[in-house]
């Protein structure tokens, strides 16, 4: 299922914790339910920023390879 | 006063190690998972400085030694030590002091108490003689921060995992971020394969829909580790271990086996691969 994007962040080689600092700026633009598209690089990107989305309250609803980063699409929380 | 005077070997044992400067003596501190507090932390520093040359030197296993003490000062810094609950090392062949990682306590992918742990673990065996150096740590998940493959004995945290199809809303995050590649997508199942699965959690702290879970959590033992001259990555016994009776049962019976079968200077891996992984394992796994 393709989702509705409304916002695209290229977080390719933007480090730990700034990444994900980027990724919460831009979800605070978005309404409940809307989506964000990040690519994260692989390695520590995929393994803070996700799980820090998800203590945040936010979804991911899809992830797809794409060389050495990640598509990764994000549901604002409504919280 | 001459060399005569004092017991080498002795003070070895308590971690009172000469120096080059056959004089002066580093002593090396009882530092449990390597914890001080602050109170203890300061006494260290004020007997550096009042009994040594101000010189601490921190140790590749979490240990703090006080270098440069003369051998006339060396009880009178050991009593002032002890006075905040600073007690002395070890040295040579025997059971070291036990590393830890903080674990669960304050990390956020701690799967076990690597505190209570040490501690149980110091309390046993610490000091205890082994036929060559022996080394323990405790590290709270597969991340193995405290180093668990490269000591005699190395206990992690670990958990198994498995999916709830019901939960699952197919977003593919935990086939990507799983590092060994164990989590594939088969038709509409997402399937774990438990030979290649390192029990280490991403997938079940990560999941958005916490469709995966831990089936079990427990610890995984790791036996014959050691850097050194002939350095050697432990083996894995091959079980979750779900109680700490019977990790302590498993921990126990190696240490035993290593006591009957290890020759003198000969590191406990080292004698696993003279006698063969798959004896040891038995003996210690199913072994009286």
């Amino acid at each position: 299922m393709e989702h509705d994007i409304k916002t695209q962040l290229d977080l390719h080689g933007v480090v730990c914790p700034i990444n994900f600092v980027k990724t919460k700026l831009a979800l605070e633009e978005l309404e409940p339910g809307e989506h964000l598209e990040i690519i994260l690089d692989e390695g520590d990107a995929m393994l803070n920023v996700p799980r820090s989305l998800k203590e945040e309250g936010h979804r991911i609803v899809k992830v797809e390879p794409l060389g050495e980063t990640f598509r990764v699409v994000v549901e604002k929380g409504s919280s | 006063m001459t060399e005569t005077h004092f017991d080498i070997a002795a003070l070895k044992k308590i971690g009172m190690i000469q120096q080059k400067q056959k004089e002066y003596f580093a002593m090396r501190l009882h530092v449990v998972g390597g914890d001080l507090t602050s109170t203890q932390m300061k006494k260290v520093a004020e007997v550096a400085e009042k009994y040594g040359r101000g010189q601490l030197h921190l140790s590749t296993r979490q240990g703090v030694e006080i270098h440069f003490v003369h051998h006339g000062n060396l009880e009178l810094a050991r009593k002032e030590l002890e006075s905040v609950g600073v007690t002395m090392g070890a040295c040579g062949p025997r059971i070291r002091i036990v590393v830890a990682c903080p674990g669960e306590l304050t990390c956020r992918w701690g799967i076990i108490e690597t505190k209570a742990i040490v501690h149980d673990l110091d309390e046993k065996y610490f000091r205890q003689e082994t036929p060559h150096k022996f080394k323990l740590s405790v590290t709270g998940c597969p991340h193995n921060c405290a180093k668990a493959t490269e000591n005699d004995i190395g206990v992690m945290g670990g958990l198994l995992p498995v999916w709830q199809r019901d939960a699952c809303t197919d977003c593919g995050l935990c086939v990507n971020i799983c590092p060994t590649g164990a989590i594939q997508k088969n038709g509409e199942y997402y399937v774990l394969n438990s030979a290649k699965c390192i029990n280490c959690s991403i997938c079940t702290s990560s999941c958005p829909m916490d469709a995966w879970t831990a089936d079990k959590r427990g610890f995984i033992l790791w036996l014959g580790g050691t850097m050194g001259k002939i350095p050697r990555l432990a083996s894995r016994l091959p079980e979750l271990i779900e109680t700490k009776k019977r990790l302590y049962e498993l921990i126990d019976r190696a240490i035993e086996y290593y006591r009957r079968n290890g020759r003198k200077k000969e590191r406990f891996g080292h004698m696993i691969d003279r006698i063969g992984i798959e004896k040891v394992n038995e003996e210690i796994l199913h072994g009286t």
